[in-house]
């Protein structure tokens, strides 16, 4: 049994030299009605967001509206928790169209991210195709004249139906364009990032044995990073950049309204309170606003109608994942408790 | 609104945020986008294509706010000025008298903006040019108008003093406004300017004679060298499927496919991180550059596999430890406590780092001495450099003192240079640039 094939290997082998053939007629690029109307202006994109449950603030609908109208991809930078991935999600949702998701890792390369040959298979159809090979050079004299006959069949093996698109192939073939979302960009190497730089300012990429594959509609891409490492300047320059901060109180109040809506009132803003308190100290992890809507919801099971520093105590694994995170909190417990029990007599 | 465009991008560069070229034609695609109504909604936006980390983001925030600020001539008493039409503000010197005189702050916003873009203020950069900017968008906007008007009111006599007196108020009140529009130019457009200036002379003035107070910015210019080195240098550590087939390897890895080339398995190169060992003379005049090739040895840790780092004057210690737990100042201080002020002694420090380190010294450390070689005329015990200089990778002597003092008096130097691959001067921050440079160079091409 030959071991796996490797598609650049068979490619050097086999290489038939001729002209590049283009999988895909050339691209269409503008907006569809459907997505005009949804885009028309900052305000109907936010005012969208909101019945989709993704409360954005102004500075993040501007982002998605540039973004949108000028065609290019958005780099998502912000502390874990802040809704990154989430942004991306809202936007297929609010225009429709599917999403790709990528996740980035140490060691991703081009074979997981853009295309892969399916060896299988061509394995398979070589061995079926066995006798047929012989029909098709029986009528040869001579080893350059059956050489010259394999060249004009060889192309076969290395067509679309051997193709198995990866992630960054599905969103430029998708007929209904995309939202192609390249998650936590800084987790891969820097090679990966080099690699991504075609597809964001052309919106094509080549494959070797196939030809230049160009977008059919432009997808929407979105890349997030932790910044866990600074982008490359290259990278950032294709991109626009938008920075997602933790959200002040009443941005986060009006996320949780509307992640959380069964939540009584007083008990969300005494916990967007007591959260923003915690944010201002030095910890390890900061809670993130994913971590607050979880600890909204724990607070909801457990019938909470205020809080209280038992509860509080009980539950502060939930939105603190660090033992010294949660004994730096515990021993200001009281103090924050009732910062927010004030703030909510202040509001009512 | 291009010219205008194109100076607040020249004031964001000033302020070091970095702008590309196709950043510039982002922004200005943005910009045509958004429209310029909506003053939140297009800072937003510009900010999106053309500040791309929080750093600058902030500073984009503050130019944006800075440079579209239009305050100037906002009354004293904060009324609002009357809405003027556009015909008015045309001719400009005969009307300048009877728009100060109406106190009409719009068409005084608008006539110094416009007298601003005759003179070419943007081309402000110095603080010696306040004077002269101010007095030439005085001359743009017509004052001689005003200081006509005033002398006629002083030789008509009596009536006219409190006219003049009028005047005079009204002729200081645009000189303010229009040194405050000069004032706010300047820090927008000369920033830029003069922190090059001083960052250029800081890099070259020798670091021995530094003020104190450039001190805090050494640093930041450190890192700032040390940033650039990371991203220059920290490219793909392995080349992999590319050139030569190792014919070997592949023949052996195809046994499995009888004999058949499938897997094609081609020659790797490894690019090793160098490891550096540094050896730091402590003694007065060096000590200040060698806190310098420390701090930047170890902003670079990234890059290096591993970085030791030993001081001497009479006697050497190891000093790896009090850069791992401390700042810079403070290693410096706590190094100066256990060797400094002794007198120097090369041939017994030397003999100290072959007892006990010699071994740790392998094909793949680069030793980097610094030092003036001054050794109080003891024995320079140059064996034992040799004796380095054939176990190391390379050898490379930095000496603080300039080529012509080498071997004067008690200098050793040009004893010490045959055992060494690479003897340069080094007392700046760009000499020291280059050598770092060239460490991290020539440990690329070598593997």
């Amino acid at each position: 049994m030959p071991g796996p094939l490797r598609a650049q290997s068979l490619a050097r082998l086999h290489r038939v030299p001729g002209a590049p053939v283009h999988l895909s007629p050339p691209t269409e690029i503008g907006m569809e009605a459907k997505y005009q109307e949804r885009l028309s202006s900052i305000e109907r994109i936010q005012e969208g967001f909101a019945e989709l449950n993704y409360i954005c603030s102004r500075p993040i609908a501007t982002a998605i509206y540039v973004s949108c109208h000028l065609g290019k991809p958005l780099l998502v930078e912000g502390p874990a928790g802040v809704g990154k991935t989430e942004l991306a999600n809202a936007t297929s949702e609010y225009l429709g169209v599917p999403m790709i998701r990528m996740q980035c890792y140490e060691g991703l390369d081009e074979s997981k991210a853009l295309y892969e040959w399916k060896y299988a298979k061509q394995l398979l159809y070589t061995q079926i195709l066995k006798d047929k090979i012989g029909d098709v050079l029986s009528d040869a004299h001579g080893l350059a004249e059956s050489m010259e006959q394999l060249h004009r069949f060889s192309d076969i093996f290395f067509s679309e139906q051997f193709l198995e698109p990866r992630p960054l192939l599905k969103a430029l073939t998708a007929e209904e364009g995309a939202v192609l979302l390249i998650d936590e960009i800084d987790k891969s190497d820097h090679e990966f990032e080099a690699f991504l730089l075609e597809i964001l300012s052309e919106f094509q990429i080549s494959i070797p044995e196939i030809g230049t594959v160009k977008a059919k509609k432009r997808p929407f891409v979105f890349l997030t990073s932790n910044n866990t490492r600074e982008m490359s300047d290259a990278l950032k320059r294709r991109c626009l950049h938008l920075f997602v901060p933790f959200p002040d109180a009443k941005l986060e109040q009006r996320i949780i309204k509307a992640r959380v809506p069964a939540i009584p009132d007083s008990l969300k803003v005494q916990l967007v309170d007591f959260v923003q308190q915690v944010r201002e100290m030095d910890l390890k992890k900061q809670p993130s606003v994913s971590e607050t809507i979880d600890w909204a919801r724990v607070l909801l099971l457990l019938h909470a109608t205020s809080l209280d520093a038992d509860v509080v105590r009980e539950t502060l694994n939930v939105f603190l994942k660090f033992e010294e995170d949660i004994h730096a909190v515990d021993q200001q417990l009281y103090e924050f408790t009732r910062h927010a029990q004030k703030a909510d007599a202040r509001v009512a | 609104m291009e010219r205008t465009f194109t100076n607040f991008l020249q004031a964001l560069r000033g302020a070091e945020v970095r702008v590309s070229v196709a950043e510039t034609l982002d922004a200005m695609e943005t910009a045509e986008l958004m429209g310029w109504g909506d003053r939140e909604a297009l800072k937003y936006a510009l900010s999106l294509a053309l500040a791309k980390t929080p750093d600058e983001k902030e500073i984009f925030d503050a130019t944006f706010d800075q440079f579209f600020r239009f305050d100037s001539f906002r009354g004293r008493d904060g009324e609002t000025p009357e809405a003027n039409s556009g015909e008015e503000l045309e001719g400009k010197a005969g009307d300048l008298l009877d728009m100060v005189q109406r106190r009409d702050e719009t068409a005084l916003a608008l006539a110094m903006q416009q007298a601003a873009r005759e003179v070419n203020v943007e081309n402000i950069r110095f603080f010696t040019q306040r004077g002269l900017f101010t007095q030439r968008i005085l001359g743009a906007m017509g004052i001689e108008a005003i200081d006509a008007a005033i002398s006629a009111a002083v030789r008509s006599g009596e009536g006219g003093a409190g006219q003049a007196g009028q005047l005079r108020e009204a002729r200081s009140y645009l000189f303010e406004q229009v040194r405050d529009f000069v004032e706010q130019q300047l820090s927008l457009q000369g920033a830029g300017a003069s922190a090059e200036l001083r960052e250029d002379r800081l890099r070259r003035s020798r670091l021995g004679n530094l003020d104190r107070r450039d001190q805090e910015q050494m640093k930041v210019i450190v890192e700032k060298i040390a940033r650039r080195l990371v991203a220059l240098h920290s490219r793909r550590k392995k080349l992999r499927n590319r050139g030569v087939i190792d014919i070997r390897k592949t023949m052996r890895r195809n046994y499995g496919s009888g004999g058949i080339l499938f897997d094609l398995e081609w020659k790797q190169r490894k690019i090793d991180k160098p490891r550096v060992m540094a050896i730091c003379d402590v003694s007065g005049s060096v000590a200040a550059v060698a806190r310098f090739l420390l701090q930047f040895l170890y902003e670079l840790h990234e890059l290096l596999h591993d970085i030791r780092s030993f001081a001497f004057s009479g006697k050497l210690i190891e000093t790896s430890s009090f850069f791992k737990d401390k700042q810079a100042d403070d290693a410096v201080a706590a190094i100066m406590d256990r060797v400094g002020f002794m007198p120097t002694d090369y041939g017994e420090s030397l003999s100290n780092f072959r007892e006990k380190f010699l071994n740790d010294v392998d094909k793949k450390t680069a030793v980097i001495i610094l030092g003036d070689g001054r050794s109080n005329f003891t024995d320079p015990r140059t064996d034992i450099l040799k004796e380095i200089h054939d176990r190391s990778k390379r050898v490379i002597w930095l000496n603080p003192e300039p080529p012509p003092l080498w071997g004067t008096g008690d200098s050793e130097m040009r004893r010490y240079a045959p055992y060494c691959d690479l003897v340069r001067e080094c007392n700046t921050l760009n000499h020291l640039e280059r050598v770092v440079g060239d460490l991290l160079q020539v440990a690329q091409k070598a593997a």
